[in-house]
């Protein structure tokens, strides 16, 4: 008896220090994740400006993974104030996105400083991230009548007046849009401008456009330090026209007719089986049509 | 032999009454139970409309999963639909006498599982009055067009198939029902001689009958097996993880015809059980079931080893991940529990005549029944989730799959609606083919006295060697 009340004691004692063990590892656990944010900026075309910021947090596993319905504030540096620009939810993606507005505070050095902020978040700690970035255009110049097939991009820095200044020694790449995204204009397709601020790119002869030989072309600055992504495009003839041919697969799987085989085939095997069966169909018929006979006659 | 002779009408008189006597009672607990599935279905077609209404998001399916529980269902119906031609018309073809008492409810399980299979496909569509579409713009080449074809064809022969043996039982019922003093018996009536077709059991009407009947044998079971192929065509013609494979066709064929003859067991039993018929399906058309079941076990023991051993010894990038799922990942238990449960344990099981007594068969059926149910699941969903394009950027919900309440709720009313078929049906017509049976007395019986009369003229024949004479050519006897 004493051995049982022995061990018993010991096996509890055993287990009490183990749970003080194991809650003194425990960390302790906070309810809301830390979350990383990522800023970039880009200017469109159509002197459209946005930012994207990019916000991703732990899983269980250590793995980054978007984090989805953060609430990101958006605010510009006007001196030493930050003034509230917009806020916007992530995505499923962990992407928040605003539309910047035209006009900027500019700081000394003519850049614009934006920051986004997660703050007083009920799944996330608080963080931000800030960027500055000055004003450019980007515009590309392409001559349809021009038979070597010059595509022109120029590069400039806008001042707080509106002035424009070429930037020298940047590298613009140029693309192609297609149906589903963008792909390089030719292998080499990263032309760095020259003192004027323009890096022409001799356009390949042999790239497909469409019925009437239309293509998309794209000038991209692409992750610039000063003026972060800047993209324009422009429609223009110099693709090879595409020939449509009216039935390219007359008869295959993938087409719109079946091939003969695969018909003749079926044919036979469904057609024969249901042959059988109407020949089935006239012998019940005849079981009936004999009972019917056999019924009449007793009858009379 | 004219006490022989009453002995053998005395046994088909208390045949036809066997079967007959549960077409003449509706008692309560049928009630309840038919009020019971009804419920079942009411519930499930409620979960349908609610489906119709908001669309295939009230589901847990999503982009990747886009076949779930009711595909898994469509594939494991129509391989219990194989059960009906396997027991009828192959052993009708074998002309194996053991048959007869156990083709009808095969038959009827045949029927009522392509019925409710077949439509599953139409559950499984976000806009079903689309389903029209199919005939109008339907691709010759797609394997989609040749299940659609195919179970057609199936269904109808399947169906002729069990009518045409009903046909002298229909007859019978006829001519029994012969006080017609309520609708519900004025309604049989009029059933049952429609169905009978004017049948008096000329030699010639049986001669039609007997002609029809063995071309359908002939005919159905080609078209059984190519029903189950094209569905397998399903999966096999997609380039999938899984699904890539040449064995897929018999695969599914096996598959179907072990779930099936299993089903077909459980039929039997509960027949045997709820209709006191035990005198026709005795222990040995058990046991003699029960073999065909292990031999098709045995069978798809061997044809699981092709499916999965020699993608395994690869282990190619993509099927590698689905095979790791399979074998130590999220689907491993279940995996495992299925090659053991459901495979191993019938082998062992049902290789000793033990195993083959009813009740230990009873309870392999239904684990292998259920557990087919599971395997289809296994081979439809985890190789949706196993794209060859890695899922991403995608919620996590959409990256994992199971059923929701709609799904089962649905399943459930088609299961409980197999059930209320089965039972109206063994409320109306004989679950055994009387005729059948008999015959098969009859050929007993002659065979017992064709035994007999050797016997008789042996013993003559003895007798009259005997009385040669000795001292005479010993030859002659030799040669007698």
């Amino acid at each position: 008896m004493k051995i049982i009340k022995k061990t018993a004691l010991a096996i509890i004692i055993t287990g009490l220090l183990c749970n003080i063990t194991f809650a003194q590892d425990e960390p302790k656990t906070s309810r809301k994740s830390e979350a990383t944010i990522a800023l970039s900026y880009y200017k469109k075309a159509d002197m459209s400006r946005k930012s994207i910021a990019t916000v991703k947090t732990k899983n269980k596993e250590g793995k980054f993974v978007p984090a989805i319905n953060a609430t990101v504030n958006f605010y510009v540096l006007n001196g030493n104030e930050q003034q509230l620009l917009k806020s916007a939810s992530t995505d499923n993606k962990g992407k928040a996105e605003i539309e910047i507005q035209k006009v900027l505070p500019l700081g000394e050095d003519l850049s614009f400083t934006i920051v986004a902020k997660i703050e007083k978040e009920n799944l996330y700690d608080d963080v931000e991230e800030q960027m500055h970035y000055k004003n450019a255009n980007l515009s590309l110049n392409l001559n349809p009548h021009d038979t070597s097939r010059i595509a022109t991009a120029r590069v400039t820095e806008i001042d707080k007046d509106g002035k424009e200044t070429p930037v020298k020694d940047v590298e613009l790449k140029f693309y192609v849009k297609r149906l589903f995204g963008i792909m390089p204009a030719a292998e080499e397709n990263t032309i760095t401008t020259n003192e004027n601020g323009e890096a022409s790119f001799e356009f390949p002869k042999n790239v497909p456009g469409d019925t009437a030989g239309t293509i998309s072309v794209a000038v991209r600055l692409e992750d610039n330090e000063q003026f972060g992504n800047l993209e324009n495009s422009a429609t223009t003839s110099w693709g090879t026209t595409l020939a449509i041919i009216k039935d390219p697969f007359p008869r295959a799987l993938w087409g719109a007719h079946a091939p003969w085989g695969i018909i003749i085939t079926l044919s036979l095997l469904f057609g024969g089986v249901w042959t059988t069966y109407f020949y089935i169909f006239l012998l019940i018929r005849n079981i009936k049509k004999e009972g019917d006979t056999l019924k009449q006659k007793t009858t009379t | 032999m004219s006490t022989e002779k009453y002995n053998i009408k005395q046994e088909i008189e208390t045949l036809r009454e066997d079967c007959l006597r549960p077409t003449r009672t509706f008692n309560r607990t049928t009630q309840m139970w038919v009020g019971f599935l009804l419920m079942v279905m009411g519930w499930g077609l409620y979960c349908y409309i609610h489906q119709l209404g908001h669309g295939l998001g009230v589901t847990a399916m999503r982009d990747y999963v886009s076949w779930g529980l009711y595909i898994s269902t469509f594939v494991f119906f129509i391989g219990i639909s194989h059960s009906g031609t396997l027991v009828s018309a192959i052993l009708r073809i074998t002309k194996q006498e053991w048959r007869r008492p156990i083709t009808r409810s095969a038959e009827l399980l045949t029927f009522v599982s392509l019925l409710f299979g077949g439509i599953q496909p139409i559950i499984d569509l976000g806009h079903p009055e689309r389903i029209g579409n199919l005939v109008l713009f339907g691709r010759v080449q797609s394997p989609l067009m040749w299940d659609v074809i195919s179970i057609l064809t199936y269904f109808t022969g399947s169906t002729v198939f069990l009518f045409l043996p009903m046909i002298p039982d229909m007859a019978l019922c006829r001519d029994r029902l012969t006080v017609v003093d309520t609708r519900f018996k004025r309604f049989k009536k009029w059933l049952y001689t429609k169905m009978a077709l004017g049948w008096q059991g000329t030699k010639s009407q049986w001669h039609r009958l007997e002609k029809t009947m063995t071309i359908m044998t002939i005919v159905i079971i080609p078209v059984a097996v190519s029903v189950h192929t094209v569905v397998s065509y399903i999966f096999a013609m997609t380039l999938r993880p899984g699904w890539n494979s040449t064995v897929f066709g018999i695969y599914f064929v096996v598959g179907a015809l072990y779930s099936g003859s299993a089903g077909v067991i459980l039929g039997m039993a509960a027949f045997r059980k709820f209709y006191h018929l035990e005198k026709y399906l005795t222990p040995r058309h058990f046991d003699l079931i029960g073999r065909i079941v292990l031999a098709l076990t045995l069978f798809y023991a061997y044809l699981n080893m092709n499916e999965y051993w020699i993608p395994a010894y690869k282990m190619a990038t993509a099927e590698g991940h689905l095979l790791r799922d399979l074998f130590y990942g999220d689907y491993s238990k279940v995996f495992w529990t299925l090659q053991f449960g459901t495979v191993l344990l019938p082998i062992i099981v049902m290789s000793f005549p033990k195993g083959r007594k009813i009740t230990p068969l009873v309870i392999i059926c239904i684990i292998i029944v259920i557990g087919a149910w599971i395997k289809r699941y296994l081979i439809v969903v985890p190789t949706m989730l196993h794209p060859f394009l890695p899922i991403q950027d995608v919620t996590t919900q959409w990256s994992d799959y199971f059923p929701n309440y709609v799904e089962f709720s649905v399943e459930a009313a088609c299961v409980a609606g197999i059930f209320l078929v089965i039972t109206i049906f063994s409320k109306l017509f004989p679950m055994m083919a009387v005729w059948e049976v008999e015959e098969g007395i009859q050929i007993n019986h002659d065979n017992a006295t064709a035994i007999e009369l050797r016997k008789e003229r042996e013993a003559e024949d003895a007798k009259t060697i005997e009385g040669l004479p000795i001292s005479g050519d010993q030859s002659i006897k030799q040669q007698v």
